[in-house]
């Protein structure tokens, strides 16, 4: 391992390669990624793993559509030999009251006129692509077929490699202890393989960058939270879809090799490091599931798992430096969406360290909270 | 979200570990909740056609099967087990609360305690062409033959020879199936010399330090290439040897089904002379986990014996936690350090070697109060060990050192030459004639002066080591008294062909007398009329119309 | 030996020449094989392929197979059906 680097990105989730990836890209020399575990052990390897578009802001369809770009032509873009396993068969958005569609309607304006395919879709033709769904209730719907789903472990290995091609030291199973500052600066990394010295280092711990934060005796305003998914048996194509729906507080995708992966948002999950399963996600997870799509009643879950969702005042992505401590930058506050948005967030975070202007015309940094501009996305879950 | 129903105990996992665990508990008053993913409790044992070896007082010396009835009996008669078959224990939360489903319905339990004994699971092996059809494990071989009388083959070969590759070996002989040759690439066999021996007697070859390379066949198994490995487990150059068959099983040893313990995150370490990743655990059998106790083969594999020992001292350490009154704590206290004791007798032979070492690796201590009565092996048996065939300086040591002895009458042989955990021959003499000189772990000796030569040892004994010889049964003429598991049986006055320890014909006999009682129960006592000079060479025969040996 | 005829985990179809190969490139974990080529994810969890495959790693790696962490279990254990988790959780007391 290198005991100097110009800056030293913590974390190797999807968010931190990227970010390694991009500074290199831009010409930065002697960047050190550190993960303490293998490379998207945290959030980006258990996460849902769904690309979509169809966003209610217009900065997060900006960033999403620049990242489906990347997705798109990942091999090209990155000019790795990595098949990340793109699956382009469009998101579902369900609509289950007239508040929702009209914010649907709302929406696919702000998507179409950046150029995102999304539209309007009736429960007819909502059943149309998905045959198996149940329509009960449903008024309507959002449909855009570019959106989709793509592997995360590969994304992020994809981009580890062509990090690594422009000279970035990729340290897996390395964990950091301690930052080192001097008169409010900071002068290094202490790992627990060693000391690296560096004036720069970029928290993209994910679920834990608040307790990197606090290594340089930051408070960022952002908590984690246990969100829990359950994968199945594979069985032929049936679903093409990512389905969604934000009043019932669910995803549901089947993958290319077959599986169904689902998730939803749980009440009053209380902030944590706790990636325990539960008995009680099975249930009520079973339940929606049957629900939205009874034919899955038969099908076999083999496994449940759980992540960390890193919430902000407005679960939207912090991507800033900070004013605290020099040169500590954070990329953090996902939430729900930040594998979609990795290969942008790369971008913006390399424009904010090489002190370049933003590729993208969008506010994510840390002083919104301040200014009193909260984003206020409508479409999560 | 609710219906959680409370229970004291819950024992996951059916088999003579889950068992003894559930009696042990229920006798004190525990509430036990017995669960078992098949339609029947027993576990491996159902499997088991054989007599067991081990511990006479563990039901050593009974078949498998009829081990797991008399458990079960006793389970289904106590009323504080509630018994649930065709369960599958599907998790174990942080929570505490344990998923089962039964019934086709996820049910939910919040136990005071969980003892799990899911036993384990068959290892692989890595060679070309593993997944042509014909490869199989040796459990399913077993099932296959045992649970629904299917044949899986012809011509087998088997891989490894430790107690389970050479018992399923005989089992697929008594069905009828060919075994080519059994190969073991350690350079001794892995299981016990008696029962290597049963196959030696029916001329199977053994060929230690031998591996598979390859299966051989299109659609599936016609042949297997198998070569020899030097001392440091490489491959000698030009050994291939074509052998041909019709099926390969596998039985190249069990690894711990740890899925629930990993699930509820219960410390695990590496500790191969256990069979890998085992969970940690105390004396007591306690994991890392307050209230979650593990016992039998899931805790390190070992044998049935072992794992009906470490069901009561689980069982027994859950019941002094739950069952508080001052009485029954005496009492358990004295019951759990019986079986502690138990146990350490049964690890302190030689073969019990490799468990000692593993449980040591854990930070146990296998023999505490037993101390350094440890015994090494009495007899040089690294011949027999390599072949199943016993030499010339063991057979010595254990005959009359008197040739006057046989002048005597009928006196029982014991070729038993290793020492390992096994009494079934002692207890069962009515004469009190066989000794191992107070440990189960020492070799059997016959006490030439007070046998009768009755027999009665003969159909006892699992290794199939006890023999009666009557030297001077006329002036030509010798009686050798020999077990027979195989169909047809012979009949009285029928000419059958007489077989040496190797399986090599060595002369006809004429069958004298069949035991086949109660007694006996399925090994048939076979009394054969030989000429004199082979008393002490015939161990074996086969029977005109009987299966083919070898 | 052809490592491609060799079949490492069976329920996802793995060769060990896959297996041997993702190792050389660096991916030293039970976990990490198991995201690359899927073994282990089939209904069996790793069962058979697991230990098979940390002995791989510890051979190429040269580390001893104590040092290797097999790979996470996960509820629930042998799978279990949509609507068996619902019947159960409707059940009257
Ligand atoms: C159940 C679930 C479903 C989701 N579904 C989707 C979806 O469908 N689409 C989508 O876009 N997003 C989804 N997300 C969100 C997405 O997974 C995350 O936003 C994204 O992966 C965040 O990436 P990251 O790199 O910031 O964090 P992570 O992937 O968590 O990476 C952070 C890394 O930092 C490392 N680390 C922590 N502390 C230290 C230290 N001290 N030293 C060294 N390394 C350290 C961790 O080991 C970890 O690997 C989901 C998340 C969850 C939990
Ligand atoms: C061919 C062969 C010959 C043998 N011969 C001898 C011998 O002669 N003498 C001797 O002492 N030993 C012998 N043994 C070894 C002996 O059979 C085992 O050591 C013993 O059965 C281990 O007992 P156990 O209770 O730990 O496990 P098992 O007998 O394997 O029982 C475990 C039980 O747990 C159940 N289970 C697993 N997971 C779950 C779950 N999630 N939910 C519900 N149930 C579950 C399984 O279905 C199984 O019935 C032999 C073994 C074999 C294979
Ligand atoms: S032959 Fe009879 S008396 Fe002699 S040892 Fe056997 S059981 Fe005992
Ligand atoms: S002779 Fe005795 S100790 Fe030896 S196998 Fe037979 S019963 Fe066991």
């Amino acid at each position: 391992m290198k005991n100097r680097a110009s800056v030293v990105v913590i974390g190797g989730g999807v968010v931190g390669n990227s970010i390694a990836y991009n500074l290199a890209k831009r010409g930065v020399e002697d960047v050190v990624l550190v993960e303490r575990s293998f490379l998207a052990s945290g959030a980006t390897g258990r996460c849902g793993a769904g690309v979509r578009q169809q966003w209610g802001t217009r900065q997060n369809c900006l960033l999403a559509r620049e990242s489906m770009k990347v997705f798109e032509n990942f091999k090209d873009t990155l000019n790795v030999n990595v098949d990340i396993e793109l699956k382009q068969k469009g998101y579902l958005l369900l609509a289950y009251s007239n508040n929702e569609l009209e914010q649907f309607k709302k929406n696919i304006k702000v998507q179409n006129s950046l150029g995102i395919p999304s539209k309007l879709v009736t429960p007819q033709e909502a059943k149309y692509i998905v045959p198996d769904l149940n329509t009960d209730k449903l008024i309507g719907g959002a449909f855009c077929p570019t959106d989709g789903h793509a592997n995360p472990f590969k994304v992020t290995y994809g981009y580890s490699k062509a990090a690594e091609n422009l000279g970035v030291e990729i340290n897996k199973f390395t964990e950091v202890n301690e930052i080192k500052t001097e008169k409010g600066k900071i002068i290094g990394v202490q790992t627990n393989k060693g000391f690296i010295e560096t004036s720069k280092v970029v928290d993209a711990a994910g679920g834990w960058s608040q307790q990197i934060a606090k290594m340089v005796n930051a408070e960022l305003p952002v908590y984690s939270e246990r969100h829990e998914i359950l994968v199945t048996e594979p069985i032929k194509p049936v679903l093409d879809p990512m389905l969604m729906s934000f009043s019932y507080n669910i995803y549901c995708q089947q993958t290319p090799d077959g599986s169904f992966i689902m998730g939803y948002g749980p009440d009053n999950e209380p902030p944590s490091f706790d990636m325990h399963s539960s008995w009680q996600f099975l249930e009520t997870m079973s339940k929606k599931a049957v629900w939205l799509l009874p034919p899955l009643n038969k099908l076999r879950i083999i496994r449940q798992w759980a992540g960390l969702y890193n919430m902000s005042p407005d679960k939207q992505p912090i991507v800033s430096k900070i004013k605290e401590v020099e040169n500590f930058y954070v990329a953090c506050g996902f939430s729900g969406h930040g594998f979609m948005i990795a290969p942008a967030i790369g971008v913006l975070m390399a424009d904010i360290i090489t002190e370049s202007d933003l590729t993208y015309n969008v506010v994510l940094d840390i002083e919104r909270y301040k200014r009193g501009e909260i984003i206020s996305e409508p479409s999560v879950v | 979200m609710n219906n959680i129903e409370k229970a004291e105990l819950i024992v996951v996992g059916g088999g003579p570990a889950g068992l003894s665990a559930a009696l042990a508990a229920a006798d004190y008053g525990v509430n036990v909740i017995l669960v078992e993913e098949r339609e029947f409790l027993g576990g491996q044992l159902v499997k088991q056609t054989h007599r067991f070896f081990g511990s006479e007082k563990e039901y050593a010396g009974t078949r498998g099967i009829d081990i797991s009835k008399f458990l079960v009996e006793k389970i289904k008669e106590n009323e504080n087990i509630k018994i649930l078959t065709s369960s599958r224990v599907l998790g174990i939360y942080n929570d505490k609360i344990v998923t089962i489903l039964a019934n086709n319905k996820m049910i939910k339990y919040s136990p005071k305690a969980l003892i799990l004994a899911t036993g384990a699971s068959e290892k692989f092996l890595a060679f070309e062409n593993n997944d042509l059809p014909g490869v199989f494990g040796a459990g399913a071989v077993q099932t296959l033959m045992n649970l629904y009388g299917v044949l899986p083959s012809k011509k087998i070969l088997m891989v490894g020879s430790g107690n389970i590759g050479l018992i399923v070996s005989y089992q697929l002989l008594q069905a009828g199936v060919k075994v080519a040759c059994i190969i073991e690439a350690a350079p001794r066999i892995g299981g016990y010399s008696v029962h290597a021996s049963k196959l030696a007697r029916m001329g199977v070859p053994i060929l230690t330090s031998h591996t598979i390379k390859k299966a051989v066949g299109k659609d599936k198994v016609e042949g297997a290439i198998i070569c020899q490995l030097d001392s440091s487990w490489r491959e000698i150059k030009d050994t291939e040897q074509f052998i041909k068959c019709d099926a390969i099983c596998l039985s190249v040893g069990l690894s711990p089904l740890t899925d629930l313990l990993k699930q509820a995150n219960v410390k695990t370490s590496y500790v191969p002379e256990l069979g890998g990743y085992i969970p940690l655990r105390d004396e007591n059998m306690e994991t890392s986990i307050k209230n979650l106790f593990v016992a039998g083969d899931v805790s390190g594999i070992e044998e049935a014996t072992s794992a009906i020992i470490e069901g009561q001292i689980a069982g027994l350490n859950v019941a002094k936690r739950i069952k508080k009154d001052i009485d029954n704590q005496v009492k358990i206290e004295k019951k759990i350090a019986e079986a502690k004791d138990e146990l350490e007798l049964l690890r302190a032979g030689p073969v019990g070697e490799k468990v000692r070492n593993g449980l040591k690796k854990i930070g146990l201590d296998p023999l505490k109060n037993y101390g350094e009565k440890v015994s090494t092996e009495e007899f040089d048996i690294s011949f027999l060990m390599k072949t199943g065939i016993p030499s010339k300086e063991n057979l010595k040591k254990k005959l009359p050192l008197s040739e006057d002895v046989f002048n005597k009458g009928p006196i029982a042989i014991s070729e038993c030459f290793q020492q390992f955990p096994c009494d079934p021959c002692v207890k069962s003499c009515p004469f009190d004639a066989i000794s191992e000189n107070g440990s189960i772990n020492n070799i059997p000796y016959v006490n030439f002066e007070k046998c009768t030569g009755c027999g009665i040892c003969v159909s006892k004994c699992p290794g199939l080591a006890m023999f009666v010889v009557q030297k001077n049964y006329t002036d030509s003429t010798s009686l050798v008294t020999l077990p027979y598991e195989f169909l047809p049986k012979p009949v009285k006055n029928q000419i059958v062909l007489v077989l040496n320890r190797e399986g090599t014909e060595i002369c006809e006999g004429t069958v004298k007398r069949v035991r086949d009682g109660k007694i006996q129960d399925k090994t048939t006592v076979v009394t054969i009329e030989i000429p004199k000079e082979y008393f002490l060479e015939a161990r074996n025969i086969k029977v005109d119309g009987g299966q083919k040996h070898g | 030996m052809d490592e491609n005829k060799v079949i490492i985990c069976r329920c996802e179809d793995v060769t060990l020449a896959e297996i041997r190969n993702l190792i050389k490139q660096g991916f030293t974990t039970v976990e990490e094989i198991k995201r690359l080529v899927r073994s282990g994810m089939g209904p069996c969890q790793g069962k058979t392929c697991g230990l098979l495959i940390a002995r791989e790693i510890a051979e190429i790696t040269n580390t001893s197979i104590e040092k290797i962490e097999i790979q996470n279990m996960r509820p629930p254990y042998g799978g279990v059906t949509f609507e068996e988790v619902i019947a159960g959780d409707t059940i009257e007391e």
